[in-house]
């Protein structure tokens, strides 16, 4: 017997085997594969906000481009490359199931063996495409132009999905996690994408700096700091909101979430500031 | 032919291993233990139970009421997915999970009173809460005197009304029962909103939209797929996502 629909009828090669590893096959057989895509979702987004610490972290030395380009030359090393496409996956994953729930909660798609093919479909040909651009290495592309591109597409769904929300009686934090989730399925592919059409447009501080004393690019790095610290900063608080009984150790551990992510979206803020 | 099917059926047995999550509240001592039985095809699991509270072991204790799939107190989980054991045949229960070797735990919605038996009030305490039934019911017209539900209007709503709160999915939700109202607490407040001849919805929508309200759902859907009643539970409580009332 199939653990459930999905698994008979998304089928393709794929499903059958993920029947048989052991332990997602028995958590799909008890609780059903949304279950396993959901659990994905959540250990995909605690990892990302891991990612995102380090990142900002990472970005911070540009403040001394001798630093930045040190800890940059460990991005020619082979395997950090392939490690720099594998984060791709939890990344697009991550945007692409979270557009999947948007589309199910807030907006009545009930369609949703399609939509979670789509997900899976979608971040196989992401992957393709942003592995055969690390491997390319030459790409160039005007900020200016990618920049207006994916911020007008990023803006627009999370106005659609603000459009949607808004008047509903949820409360604003909620409301501004699904607003910067629809910003974020568009933009932070973008900008994953963007850092890896030349390893000269990431990994270079004075190439970085150059770009970032444009008003427009600070302005999107403000949109994308912000919007990323706050979801994520949510994400981490209805975890915890799920998980921790006590009233009192749950207010703790917001207050904590709240503090650190305040912290490094100082960082960020001043980094896009002074730089 | 088909006789011939009918008979090996039910002629067929299974030489099963049931481990089972024992709670001696005297002691408070947990501990597994294994039976060791063979049974027929189209027993139920409740039949095992009984049978080895008479052939084996008259100490293991659980609970079921009505044993037709109507009043939830049976609900136990068969490896790690939460079933009714009065409808859970043993051919089913072998096709599904593949094996002929079986854990079963209580539910997790409640503290466990003893072995397979939780305090049932406890989790019906959060049902309660969500006033599964008409709070403030609209004046009916003049000249009427009873309130109708047209079989359109009845029809967006009928699946859930299925609900036996037998708190399946509350176990296997990806959110855990400690902060969450529970999946069949929402969809019942659901439900009444959905309820033409109910006046009341700030009260319902306030706890729906409260931090143990539709927040704490994370539209894993494990409800939906446990549910013995086949009801679309998560499509409920997504309506309450979506600001539809």
């Amino acid at each position: 017997m199939k653990a459930n629909t999905i698994s008979s009828r998304s089928g393709g090669w794929v499903m059958p085997l993920l029947e048989k590893v052991p332990f997602l096959s028995d958590s799909a057989r008890s609780h059903g594969w949304h279950y396993v895509i959901s659990w994905c979702h959540r250990i995909s987004g605690v990892g990302l906000v891991v990612y995102l610490l380090i990142h900002i972290y990472t970005l911070s030395s540009l403040q001394t481009p001798a630093v930045y380009d040190g800890k940059m030359k460990l991005l020619a090393i082979p395997i950090v490359v392939f490690l720099a496409w594998l984060s791709c996956l939890p990344v697009v994953f991550h945007a692409l199931n979270g557009g999947r729930l948007i589309l199910y909660e807030s907006f009545g798609s009930r369609n949703d063996e399609t939509m979670v093919r789509w997900t899976f479909g979608l971040t196989a040909l992401y992957a393709a495409v942003f592995g055969l651009l690390i491997l390319l290495k030459n790409q160039n592309v005007s900020p200016f132009f990618f920049w207006l591109l994916f911020l007008l597409t990023a803006l627009l769904a999370a106005y659609g999905v603000g459009a949607r929300l808004w008047r509903s009686g949820h409360t604003l934090y909620w409301k501004l996690q699904r607003i910067t989730g629809a910003f974020l399925l568009v933009a932070i592919p973008a900008h994953l994408m963007f850092s890896h059409l030349n390893p000269g447009v990431a990994h270079e501080a004075q190439a970085v700096i150059l770009r970032m004393q444009s008003v427009f690019i600070k302005v999107v790095d403000i949109l994308l700091a912000v919007s990323a610290l706050y979801h994520a900063g949510y994400g981490l608080f209805s975890i915890g909101a799920d998980y921790i009984r006590a009233r009192s150790l749950r207010r703790l551990y917001t207050v904590a979430v709240a503090v650190v992510f305040a912290v490094f979206l100082f960082i960020a803020l001043r980094l896009t500031v002074s730089v | 032919m088909r006789t011939n099917v009918k008979e090996k059926t039910m002629s067929q047995t299974y030489k099963l291993t049931l481990t089972i999550r024992r709670y001696d509240p005297d002691g408070d001592k947990s501990w597994d233990q294994t039976y060791e039985l063979e049974a027929g095809a189209i027993l139920r699991f409740v039949d095992l139970f009984r049978r080895i509270n008479v052939e084996q072991d008259a100490t293991l204790t659980w609970v079921s009421s009505c044993e037709h799939g109507q009043c939830g107190s049976c609900s136990v989980q068969v490896n790690g997915r939460p079933m009714l054991a009065c409808e859970l045949l043993v051919e089913n229960a072998v096709a599904l999970f593949g094996t002929t070797r079986f854990r079963i735990e209580p539910v997790t919605v409640a503290p466990v009173v003893r072995d397979l038996v939780v305090d049932w009030e406890q989790a019906y305490e959060r049902v309660h809460r969500a006033k599964p039934y008409v709070i403030r019911p609209i004046e009916p017209p003049p000249g009427v005197t009873e309130l109708q539900i047209s079989p359109k209007e009845i029809a967006r709503y009928e699946d859930a009304t299925r609900c036996i709160n037998c708190f399946c999915c509350a176990t296997a939700c990806i959110s855990t029962h400690r902060n969450f109202i529970g999946p069949n607490a929402a969809m019942a407040s659901v439900v009444r909103l959905m309820d033409s001849r109910e006046e009341e919805k700030d009260e319902r929508l306030a706890l729906l939209y409260s931090e143990e309200g539709v927040y704490r759902c994370h539209t894993s859907k494990a409800c939906t797929h446990v549910c013995p009643k086949k009801i679309d539970v998560a499509h409920f409580i997504a309506l309450a996502k979506e600001g539809a009332f």
